[in-house]
C-alpha cells in the first residue's frame, strides 16, 4: 500500500499536490464568489504562453510562466476595476490571444512534443525539486497573505463599493488575489494541466456551496473536498497510469455531482 | 460645526454635468431626506460624499477634516441600493456579514476580539436581529436584509449613516416599520442619518431636514416648506427654478 511513497517523484507529487489543493481551494473560493470563475482557466492559458517563451527562448520553464500569467494578471484587473470593461469580455479576449501567442511559439520552437503534452494535461513525474520547494514556500506566502487579509478580503468580495467607502483598498487586494492565482495557477499546471487547473480551482467551493453553509464552513469543507480531489486523483493516477490532472479533476466532479443529489 | 460640510460642489462627466454649484451643511443628529427626480445626482452626490468618486470642483468637509484629508472613513456608514436583491447563493451569516462591518477598522492579521465581539453584539442588538445572527443571508427576507446591512454599517458606531434608497423593493407596511426603525436610530443613538428616498409622503412629519436635487440644490428645508411650496412639483417638473416665501429661506 505504502509502496508508492517509496518514489521520490511520488513523495514531491504528493507534497505539491497537498500544497496545491490548499490553496487552490481557498483562492478559488474567493474568485467564484466574485463570479470571477473564468479567472483561472485565463490565467492558465496566460501562462501556457509562457511555457512558450520558454520553449523559443530556452529559459526556465518554471519562472517565465509565473512572471507572464502575473504580469497579465494585473493587466485584467487593471482592465476591469479602474478602466470598468465587461470582465468576462476581458478574460476572453486574454485567454484566446495568450492562445494562439502560444500556439505560435511553440510552432516555431518545434515544441509539439511530450512536455508540452504533460503541460497540458498534467504529470505527476514532472515535478522536479526546485518547483517542489518553490510550491510550497509560495503556499505558506500565500496563505500568510490570504489569513492576515481574510475579512478585508471577504468585504471586498460581497461589496466591493461598500468596502472601499469604509476605506478598505479595493483596487490593492484585487489584485493581490489575482496575482496569487496568477502564481498558483503557474505551479500548479505541472501537476493538475493547463487545461484542468481552473476546474481545481472552482469544483470545490461550488461543491461546498450546495451544503448552505456560513462562509467559514464552506471554506473548510472546499478546502477538504480539494485535498481529497488530489490525494485520491495521484492515487488513480500512479496505479492506473493516468493523466495526474484528469484524474483529480474528476474526482472533484464526482463530489461535485454526488453533492448535488444529496442537495437537490 | 456640521458634521457634513458641501460648498460649491460640481462634478460633470465629459461635458454633462450631474452636479451643479451644490452648497448645503447637515448638523449632529439631523434625520436628512434627500430626494428629487431618477437621474437628478442624487445617488452621485452620495458618491462624492463617500469618496467612491471624486469632485471636478467645491470644497467637502466631513467630521471637520477635508475630505482628501479625512480617514477616519468608518465614521461614515453606509448601506448602498438593493440589499434585498442581494447575491442569495452568496454563503454568509448574518453574525459574519455584521462582523465585516469592522474589516476597514482591523489591521492586518487580527482576529475579532472581545470587545470587537461585543460591538457585534451590540449592532445585531440596535437592528432587533440578534435572533438572526446564525442563519444566513439567503434565508432571510428583504427586510431583514435591510436590517443586516444596517447593522453592519452601525458595528463600527459612525456618527453618520447614509442610506440609497433603502425602502426598494419593499413593500409598503414594511416601508413604514423600516423607517419608524431609522427614526429610532436617529433619535436613540443621536445618530445623523442621511437617505435617498422617492416617498417623501411616508417619512414626511419624521425628517428634519431635506435636500432636494435636480442637478443643482432646488431646496433644503423641512419637509412640511418643501410639499407647502412650489418647489415639490417643480423639482419633478421641467423648471427647477425655486420662488416662495418658505423656500427661499433656506434654498442656497
Amino acid at each position: 500500500m505504502f509502496e508508492i511513497f517509496e518514489y521520490e517523484f511520488m513523495q514531491r507529487a504528493f507534497i505539491v499536490g497537498i500544497s496545491l489543493s490548499i490553496l487552490t481551494a481557498i483562492l478559488g473560493s474567493f474568485i467564484v464568489l466574485k463570479r470571477y470563475a473564468m479567472l483561472p482557466d485565463a490565467l492558465s492559458h496566460i501562462a501556457l504562453l509562457g511555457v512558450g517563451i520558454g520553449l523559443v527562448t530556452h529559459t526556465s520553464p518554471i519562472y517565465i510562466p509565473i512572471i507572464v500569467a502575473a504580469v497579465a494578471g494585473v493587466a485584467i484587473e487593471y482592465l476591469r476595476y479602474k478602466k470598468q470593461l465587461y470582465s468576462d469580455a476581458i478574460l476572453s479576449i486574454f485567454l484566446s490571444g495568450a492562445l494562439a501567442l502560444a500556439i505560435i511559439l511553440i510552432n516555431l520552437s518545434d515544441g509539439f512534443n511530450a512536455s508540452l503534452f504533460a503541460y497540458l494535461f498534467g504529470s505527476i513525474t514532472a515535478v522536479s525539486n526546485e518547483e517542489m520547494m518553490l510550491t510550497v514556500g509560495f503556499t505558506i506566502f500565500g496563505l500568510l497573505l490570504l489569513l492576515g487579509s481574510y475579512r478585508k478580503l471577504l468585504f471586498v468580495t460581497l461589496d466591493e463599493e461598500t468596502a472601499k467607502a469604509s476605506g478598505i483598498a479595493v483596487f490593492g487586494l484585487n489584485i493581490m488575489l489575482v496575482v496569487l492565482s496568477a502564481v498558483t495557477v503557474a505551479l500548479a499546471m505541472r501537476i493538475v494541466g493547463i487545461l484542468l487547473i481552473g476546474a481545481l480551482m472552482v469544483l470545490p467551493i461550488s461543491t461546498a456551496l450546495l451544503y448552505k453553509e456560513n462562509f467559514l464552513k464552506s471554506l473548510v469543507m472546499a478546502t477538504l473536498f480539494s485535498l481529497v480531489s488530489v490525494i485520491m486523483g495521484l492515487l488513480i493516477s500512479f496505479y492506473l497510469g493516468l493523466s495526474s490532472g484528469a484524474a483529480i479533476v474528476l474526482v472533484a466532479l464526482l463530489f461535485f455531482i454526488t453533492s448535488l443529489f444529496l442537495n437537490w | 460645526m456640521p458634521v457634513i460640510s458641501v460648498q460649491d460642489l460640481n462634478y460633470q462627466v465629459g461635458e454633462q454635468k450631474i452636479l451643479s454649484d451644490i452648497s448645503f451643511d447637515i448638523t449632529q443628529g439631523e434625520y436628512v431626506a434627500l430626494v428629487g427626480p431618477n437621474g437628478g445626482g442624487k445617488t452621485t452626490l452620495i458618491k462624492v460624499l463617500l469618496g467612491l468618486i471624486t469632485q471636478n470642483s467645491g470644497k467637502i468637509q466631513i467630521l471637520g477634516s477635508e475630505k482628501k484629508r479625512f480617514k477616519k472613513c468608518y465614521k461614515i456608514g453606509y448601506v448602498p441600493q438593493n440589499v434585498s436583491l442581494f447575491d442569495s447563493n452568496f454563503p454568509l451569516s448574518v453574525y459574519e456579514t455584521v462582523a465585516l462591518g469592522l474589516a476597514s477598522r482591523k489591521p492586518w492579521f487580527s482576529f475579532l476580539s472581545p470587545k470587537d465581539k461585543e460591538m457585534i453584539d451590540i449592532a445585531l442588538q440596535k437592528a432587533s436581529i440578534t435572533h438572526l445572527k446564525e442563519k444566513n443571508l439567503s434565508q432571510l427576507s428583504g427586510g431583514q436584509r435591510q436590517r443586516v446591512m444596517i447593522a453592519r454599517a452601525l458595528v463600527s458606531r459612525p456618527e453618520v449613516l447614509i442610506l440609497d434608497e433603502p425602502s426598494t423593493g419593499v413593500d409598503i407596511v414594511s416601508q413604514q416599520k423600516f423607517y419608524q426603525f431609522l427614526k429610532s436610530l436617529n433619535i436613540d443613538y443621536k445618530l445623523t442619518i442621511i437617505f435617498i428616498t422617492h416617498d417623501l409622503g411616508v417619512i414626511a412629519d419624521d425628517v428634519t431636514y431635506v435636500l432636494s436635487i435636480n442637478q443643482k440644490l432646488v431646496f433644503s428645508g423641512t419637509a412640511q416648506e418643501m410639499l407647502s411650496c412650489e418647489s415639490a412639483t417643480e423639482l419633478y417638473g421641467i423648471k427647477s427654478h425655486v420662488v416662495g416665501h418658505h423656500c427661499s429661506s433656506h434654498a442656497s
